[in-house]
């Protein structure tokens, strides 16, 4: 891991999570100061301590904290990447004979990828073409730049060895690389600051307002900006785009713009990874200066994320692996042979209507913890109210259902699986996603085939769906095509049972009375005193001022705690505290979460020092704390200055309070997953 | 989603390098022409829209290096291909020759369902040089050629003068349409509940 001072080596990979944020604050901070350290063990010695800074006040604070791309830092990754590229340019500038060894990196740190694109764009402006037939190349287009396609799809020994290493981009070139692939039109550290701008508007635009409004009730249909494609300043500079194509290179979907329109985008995909897969190999990661390309293969298809969120490759990929999950959920694995008969076969057809589910998903992956959790979430409830309702479902369940599940909204009131079978977290996630993004399931009771992937990827089973009120939905999943009318009448019996037993009732109590809130943790003697002594000690001490711009002073539970997340190993189950101040922005909540990911990711991968047992980490937005044991695992926000001890203290009191009202926020009994 | 049902092609050029194949795509799709040659690396993809009888497809154009070089692209490159372009230049009497295994090789590499019916096209490019005086290859021997390999429609082109490009690919798209497949029938199973969860499905459980 790099040294703070070590100008030359950039720290890297997935798990460097810890690294981008020192490196982010690094960049930033003239004069940084080390105030945090991560611990192993259970709250153990120092193990060893890493470099992280309490930045300034961040010029930078009105966005969102994924705008950081900016031109400063892409400077800093070209020049500081020398090191780090050396030990992949073996791979990177090889020739087709080294591609096509054993040797060929999963990981092309090809910021000439980009820059081949960022070329494209500018002759696409000087030619002034930017009509619809827009020129897709995988060579650059006239200027003569080193390009991923010479080094790696060309087999030309004259680019690969005058162009190898050396060939990373000059300071002209990486800023050419700026300005023209998503990362917006900026193509000098001038118009940067302006370009952010219009994407955060962009970002806000896109997935800040409104999402909320849109969540609950009529939800507009997922898929925006569908008349774009990638000639389209406003195409490029979204931040986050999924692609799913087959392996001919024939478009199924995209995030944004019409997929017939971004064919050639689709095709040049398409020949970028099945060049790699002809040498018997798979391309997982491209990084191109702030962007990620995420590669996933599976079978036939190819889906692929192109982010600059800064999220860790492994979050992103785990959103294609769903993305897929969601596409066999609707078509099963049947699909696969479909294009084993007849590569030429177009699955666009097979998936009409199912774009809002795929875009719903993709929303769900900045809003939704259970996305990376793989975990699901209860609604609160009394322990009766829960074993009445599991009750009745048990019932039904014994008379022909493979899976009934009582939900509201995304959390689950009641779920049994019959023979002892259980339902993966992801199969639900996914489920309750087709479900909840398909607005005809709400006017009227449906019966739909559905394939749970994790359950059995190849067949289908049947959901019988009815909303029993605006938001609690049963569903009963049954192997008989035949079996609408038996699920009905079970349906009818358990809304009798759920009425006698006043579940709707509770269920409606437990709405309005929200989810957990940090501010009624019992017991708060490291309280609000003094955290807000802490406080003030440790602003005076670094002269530095609170990060967040929303923050309000003195608001959140004990020792400046805003948020938790805590998840039962055993019962693959979730309760993430309600939003509190600061979190009162989307973009802060989407900032919280993205946060969360990112230290998911590293307790859970090895590298970077990783799987740990417990962080703690500081920087300009919160403080970090999580924690892992067999049991359970905890994640936690404070106030960027709540200290160590009291915020370690605390964990220990949410743990408390959540095993105290365990019956409540989990589903007990529940058959544990057993894979 | 539209109820209107779009098709999507994809349509690969191939022939010996300088004959012409990006020329000819960029004279279709953007009608610009530029006589200064420029080796095309790897691939280029462009699309374009075309309404063939009542049916909008979208074209999805690969455009390959003729290079030798480059033929390692193989087999994930011409993968679910509904069209083949074979461009050979009027002039040079190799790049007619090659066309037996540019064929070859496409046939070998995308194996199509039905080698015998796939949809290829030829294109006898740069007619317009010199007046046609230089031409080595007559219309009559091409069209020969053609009708020996199962028929294969013949064009004359000029991409520098635009002549015959438009008709030449609006036979492409109308070919590749006439030989899509019927719809691939999907007919996906339903759960087996007698049979536990086959977690680990292999081919012979019964």
């Amino acid at each position: 891991m790099a040294s703070p001072g070590d100008e030359g080596s950039r720290p890297n990979g997935p798990n460097g999570s810890l690294g981008s944020f020192s490196e982010r604050n690094k960049r930033e901070h003239s004069n940084p100061e080390i105030i945090s350290a991560l611990y192993e063990e259970l709250f153990g010695e120092e193990d060893c301590e890493r470099p992280c800074y309490l930045p300034d006040h961040r010029e930078e604070d009105s966005r969102d904290a994924e705008q950081d791309g900016t031109v400063a830092r892409e400077d800093k990754e070209k020049g500081g990447g020398d090191g780090e590229v050396e030990g992949e340019s073996k791979k990177v500038k090889g020739t087709s004979a080294e591609l096509a060894g054993s040797q060929m990196s999963n990981e092309l740190d090809a910021g000439d990828f980009q820059e081949d694109l960022g070329a494209r764009s500018e002759t696409g402006h000087d030619d002034g073409i930017q009509d619809r037939d827009q020129e897709i190349s995988l060579r650059n287009g006239a200027s003569a730049e080193a390009s991923f396609t010479e080094r790696s799809v060309a087999v030309d020994g004259e680019f690969s060895s005058d162009r190898g290493l050396d060939a990373l981009p000059s300071p002209t070139s990486s800023q050419g690389g700026t300005s023209g692939y998503m990362a917006g039109s900026g193509s000098s550290s001038a118009s940067t600051s302006s370009i952010s701008g219009i994407e955060a508007a962009n970002e806000q635009d896109t997935e800040g307002t409104g999402s909320r409004k849109e969540e609950r009730g009529a939800r507009v249909p997922g898929k925006r900006h569908t008349e774009e494609d990638d000639s389209h300043p406003s195409w490029r500079r979204h931040k986050k785009h999924f692609f799913i194509l087959s392996n001919a290179g024939k478009p199924i979907y995209s995030r944004y713009g019409d997929e017939h329109k971004l064919a050639g985008f689709s095709a040049t995909l398409q020949a970028i990874m099945s060049f790699v897969e002809n040498s018997g190999d798979t391309v997982h990661l491209v990084r191109a200066g702030d962007h990620q390309i995420v590669f996933l293969v599976r079978g036939p298809l190819y889906l692929v994320c192109i982010s600059s969120t800064d999220e860790p490759s492994e979050v992103l990929r785990g959103q294609l692996e769903l993305l897929h999950g969601q596409l066999i959920l609707i078509l099963t694995k049947a699909v696969e042979k479909c294009f084993l008969k007849n590569s030429k076969f177009d699955m666009r057809p097979l998936l009409g209507g199912m774009d809002v589910v795929l875009s719903s998903l993709i929303h769900a992956f900045s809003w939704e913890p259970a996305t990376f959790l793989k975990a699901y979430t209860c609604l609160p409830l009394p322990y009766g109210a829960r074993q009445a309702a599991c009750g009745a479902l048990q019932d039904m369940t014994d008379s022909g259902a493979l899976f009934s599940v009582l939900m509201c909204g995304n959390k689950v009131i009641s779920l049994v699986g019959s023979r002892k079978t259980s339902l993966h977290p992801h199969d639900l996630l996914l489920l309750s996603n087709f479900i909840s993004s398909s607005d005809s399931f709400r006017t009227s009771e449906s019966f739909s085939p559905v394939c749970l992937p994790r359950y059995n990827s190849a067949a289908f089973m049947y959901a019988y769906v009815q909303y029993l009120n605006k938001d609690t939905c049963l569903i009963l999943l049954t192997a008989d095509p035949n079996d609408f009318f038996h699920l009905k009448e079970c349906r009818a019996q358990i809304e009798i049972v759920l009425r006698e037993s006043n579940v709707l009732r509770e269920v409606n109590n437990s709405i309005e009375r929200g989810g957990l809130r940090i501010e009624d943790m019992p017991g708060s003697e490291v309280g609000p005193s003094e955290s807000g002594s802490t406080r003030g000690d440790r602003a005076s001490d670094d002269g530095a001022s609170t990060s967040a711009p929303e923050a309000v002073p003195g608001a959140g539970g004990p020792a400046g705690l805003w948020h938790f997340i805590y998840r039962s190993t055993y019962l693959d189950q979730f309760i993430a505290s309600e939003f509190s101040p600061p979190f009162t922005t989307r973009s802060a909540q989407k900032r919280l979460y993205r946060a969360y990911q990112k230290l998911h990711a590293s307790m859970h991968n090895a590298g970077g020092g990783g799987p740990h047992k417990m962080q703690y980490r500081r920087d300009e937005d919160h403080v970090l704390l999580s924690w892992r044991t067999s049991d359970f695992e905890l994640y936690a926000a404070f106030d960027p200055l709540a200290e160590k001890n009291s915020a370690i203290f605390v964990c220990n009191r949410i743990c408390q309070w959540i095993r105290d009202m365990e019956a409540e926020v989990f589903l007990l009994g529940a058959t544990p997953f057993n894979w | 989603m539209s109820a209107r049902k779009r098709t999507l092609l994809k349509v690969i050029i191939l022939g010996d390098s300088g004959v012409g194949k990006t020329s000819l795509m960029n004279q279709y799709v953007n009608k610009k022409f530029t006589a200064q040659y420029k080796a095309t690396i790897g691939a280029d993809f462009l699309t374009k829209e075309v309404q063939v009888e009542d049916r909008l497809v979208t074209m999805q154009i690969w455009d390959t290096a003729g290079q030798e070089r480059f033929q390692s692209l193989g087999v994930a490159f011409y993968r679910g291909a509904d069209c083949c372009v074979l461009v050979y230049d009027v002039n040079v009497m190799k790049s007619f020759d090659n066309l037996e295994n540019w064929r070859a090789e496409f046939l070998i590499q995308a194996s199509p369902q039905d080698p015998e019916n796939f949809p290829f096209v030829v294109l006898g490019n740069k007619v317009d040089v010199d007046g046609g005086n230089s031409r080595v290859v007559s219309e009559k021997k091409a069209k020969q050629w053609c009708t020996a390999h199962g028929n294969i429609p013949y064009f004359e082109t000029s991409a520098k003068e635009d002549y015959n490009v438009d008709a030449a690919f609006q036979c492409i798209a109308k070919n590749a349409l006439k030989n899509e497949t019927e719809e691939e029938i999907y007919l996906p199973d339903t759960i087996d509940v007698t049979q536990n969860r086959p977690t680990k499905s292999s081919a012979c459980e019964c």
